[in-house]
């Protein structure tokens, strides 16, 4: 009997330590007596995003008593993991932010410190992305924005004149059908099926308020793909999501001339045309098309969208922590942090004239002016306004989005059950 | 004295005798039980109680009675989702059954290398889901796939849109599905067939019965109990489908795919409305549990026969 109850018992304390071992304490402030801490950032795929760490360690060089740790999440579950992590009160200290749309649900659950105060300098993009009611709950250091991207060589093999910055859209699908008309087996153009690649551009470019609930504006948008599908100059909706074409593929190995894509493309470009991925040609950046002439032109400002990347801090951060995470998210946005990141071929936040140098000064990137015009100059609309309702919305116009684009549905008959979802299920 | 304790005694050392067995039966399945109850027991309970809040994972939840399972009821998506779900099972679960059924009548005879076609056939289960998505979407590709080019072959100069289209999306998707499941049912239907009296079908042959009637009068009634658990099972994974069309459709072209478990799954964990995402999942167990339940109730009244 004592046996048994002593098996009982043990198995018991067993399974409750292991439980133990998952829950539970607290992590202490971090700040040792001499004050050097350690403040940890969330991030991901870390051995391949090198960003991360080229921060924290120019970050420690500066301020040799503050170490940054860099804590690395699965990308494809990054905020999943980081929301249960936080739910669990073992959050990191700075909280990078991988995409706006979640930002709301981070503030609305008291998770972010009010950074209203870090000092940020003049011009830099996406700022605004992370301000709720007038109050910023993270700033940026990255911003993506989308930009063409053309195949040098096959526009001179097909005798089409290359973008010069003046295209609306209209010429833009002149050219890709005279390009696809001249080439043999390549596209004149390829967009890929994410729902930003049309929808982004039509909301940025009608300075339209994705969560108004009505999506009439983007009926030219759609009908000018269907029709660039229908003629061959694209590759087909169908065919891109049934064979999961990748972006990088298609551009990469010539099978379409000119690609819509974010800034993020020009690094992976250049290292697979470095490492014989991509083939090798010659290639430049264009401003993507307009939606009239008032906005083309390299003495106007060419409107496009994108998010930005930035870092928000945990509002359970000890006061003594609170200035350090602060001063690293302000050395995050300054122009020798964007300098570092530009030289790596990201594209940071801040465009000044040395950091268009450097991100320019890699091997294999163009060094025509277009193209340095086309990473520098354009007004940035965001891509997902900060809002509790904005995921719920995008997730009813990706419906919209296949239900169009696979030609299931008419683009009217599409529109008008996407504004009827939104108005009864999003409210 | 003696005669009067000793069953006393005897009585007590049976009682010690059952309380030994008892404790020695709960140790060996208290860790089961404690794996049990703080990964399943408990959250399906707290999930009772998360799907009468309005909660965003983070502070505290705010109760707010049946106002999530009143939207649901107005909610045109959630509507969508329970007919697809019902659509998807309605063709699964008969399917998977027969293509079972027949592949394992067709493997218990004693043919030469039938153990590599009883494996072949066991395959699929076994495969990774995202290889099968790749594979078959590329099979079912409108323009370029295989099969599409073997319909124009024969003569269909406009064969389906298969998972682009927003009519073939669900079609291809129970195919899909009833291709990597019919392995595993296979065996439970080959391990009854084993179990199926020779002299049964001997002394039907002797009747003079055919091998339709000798299938359907003494091999149906013999697995009743095999296929009473597959179609149980069958019915309960059918409701919950949701891996396979997260990675072969994402729920598309449109709402086409969209079933009940996606729709939890992208108010939970794309929305963060985790309080009503868990009123769906309560309306998904209820309707597995009472489909079951009628299941049962009906295989009763079949035994009692």
């Amino acid at each position: 009997m004592k046996r048994i109850i002593t098996v009982t018992a043990g198995l018991t304390i067993g399974a409750l330590a292991l439980a133990g071992c998952s829950g539970g304490g607290s992590e202490g402030d971090g700040v040792a007596e001499d004050g050097s801490m350690t403040l940890t950032l969330s991030a991901w795929s870390v051995a391949t995003t090198p960003e991360f760490q080229l921060l924290a360690d120019a970050f420690h060089e500066k301020n040799p008593n503050i170490t940054v740790e860099v804590k690395d999440y699965d990308p494809a579950e990054y905020n999943t993991l980081l929301t249960t992590d936080l739910a669990a009160g073992k959050g990191p200290d700075i909280i990078t932010q991988k995409e706006v749309k979640f930002l709301t649900t981070f503030q609305e659950g008291g998770q972010l410190l009010d950074v209203s105060d870090v000092e940020l300098p003049e011009g830099i993009g996406g700022a605004d992305s992370y301000k709720v009611d007038g109050t910023a709950y993270a700033t940026p250091y990255r911003q993506d924005s989308w930009v063409l991207f053309y195949n040098k060589d096959l526009f001179e093999q097909a005798g089409v004149d290359a973008p010069d910055g003046s295209w609306t859209w209209e010429d833009y699908d002149a050219a890709a059908e005279e390009l696809a008309a001249n080439l043999d087996g390549a596209k004149g153009t390829y967009q890929h099926s994410w729902q930003s690649t049309l929808q982004g551009f039509a909301n940025a470019q009608n300075d339209a308020d994705l969560l108004a609930g009505e999506y009439d504006y983007m009926k030219p948008f759609y009908e000018r793909i269907l029709a660039l599908q229908g003629d061959g100059a694209q590759e087909s909706f169908n065919t891109v999501t049934a064979n999961q074409l990748t972006y990088q593929g298609e551009f990469g190995k010539q099978k379409a001339a000119m690609m819509p894509m974010g800034t993020w493309f020009v690094a992976t470009l250049i290292s697979q045309q470095a490492s014989g991925d991509a083939d090798d040609f010659e290639w430049g950046i264009a401003p993507i098309p307009q939606l009239d002439a008032s906005t083309t032109g390299t003495e106007n400002t060419p409107v496009t969208f994108g998010d930005p990347t930035g870092f928000g801090i945990n509002a359970n951060i000890s006061d003594d922590k609170a200035q350090a995470a602060k001063d690293f998210l302000a050395f995050a946005a300054s122009e020798e942090a964007a300098t570092a990141l530009a030289e790596i071929g990201i594209t940071p936040a801040l465009l000044t004239d040395p950091v268009i140098d450097a991100y320019f000064g890699a091997e294999g990137a163009p060094q025509d002016e277009l193209s340095t015009f086309a990473v520098q100059t354009h007004e940035t609309r965001p891509e997902n306004p900060a809002s509790n309702k904005t995921a719920a919305v995008q997730n009813i116009l990706n419906d919209m989005n296949s239900a169009i684009l696979s030609e299931s549905m008419s683009v009217d008959d599409a529109i008008a059950e996407a504004e009827g979802r939104v108005a009864t299920e999003v409210g | 004295m003696t005669t009067t304790a000793t069953p006393q005694r005897a009585r007590r050392r049976r009682s010690r005798l059952r309380m030994r067995n008892t404790l020695l039966g709960w140790s060996f399945i208290l860790p089961n039980f404690l794996g049990f109850a703080t990964l399943t027991l408990v959250p399906v309970i707290v999930l009772f109680y998360m799907s009468l809040t309005n909660w965003n994972i983070f502070g505290t939840s705010q109760f707010v009675g049946l106002d999530n399972f009143v939207r649901l009821v107005n909610d045109g998506s959630f509507r969508t989702s329970f007919v697809n779900t019902l659509y998807y099972s309605v063709l699964h679960i008969p399917l998977t059954i027969i293509v079972s059924l027949g592949l394992a009548l067709l493997l218990n005879n004693k043919l030469r290398g039938v153990a590599f076609f009883r494996t072949a056939a066991f395959f699929p289960y076994i495969t990774s889901i995202v290889a099968i998505a790749l594979v078959w979407n590329l099979l079912f590709s409108p323009e370029y796939g295989p099969i599409n080019e073997m319909l124009r072959f024969v003569g269909i100069s406009n064969p389906p849109g298969w998972l682009t289209s927003a009519n073939w999306s669900m079609p291809a998707v129970v195919i899909i599905s009833t291709w990597r499941d019919m392995g595993y049912y296979m065996v439970l239907f080959l391990a009854a067939l084993q179990t199926v009296p020779r002299e049964l079908h001997e002394a039907a042959r002797m009747d003079g019965a055919n091998v339709f009637e000798r299938f359907w009068n003494v091999t149906i009634p013999c697995l009743r109990p095999t296929m009473f658990f597959v179609t149980v099972m069958l019915t309960i994974n059918s409701f919950k489908i949701f891996d396979l069309i997260l990675v072969l459709t994402n729920g598309g072209p449109g709402q086409s795919t969209m079933v009940i478990s996606q729709f939890i799954y992208r108010k939970g964990f794309e929305e963060n409305n985790f309080g009503y995402a868990s009123a769906a999942s309560v309306v998904l167990f209820l309707l597995c549990i009472v489909v079951t339940i009628v299941q049962f109730l009906w295989n009763q009244r079949k035994s009692a026969r």
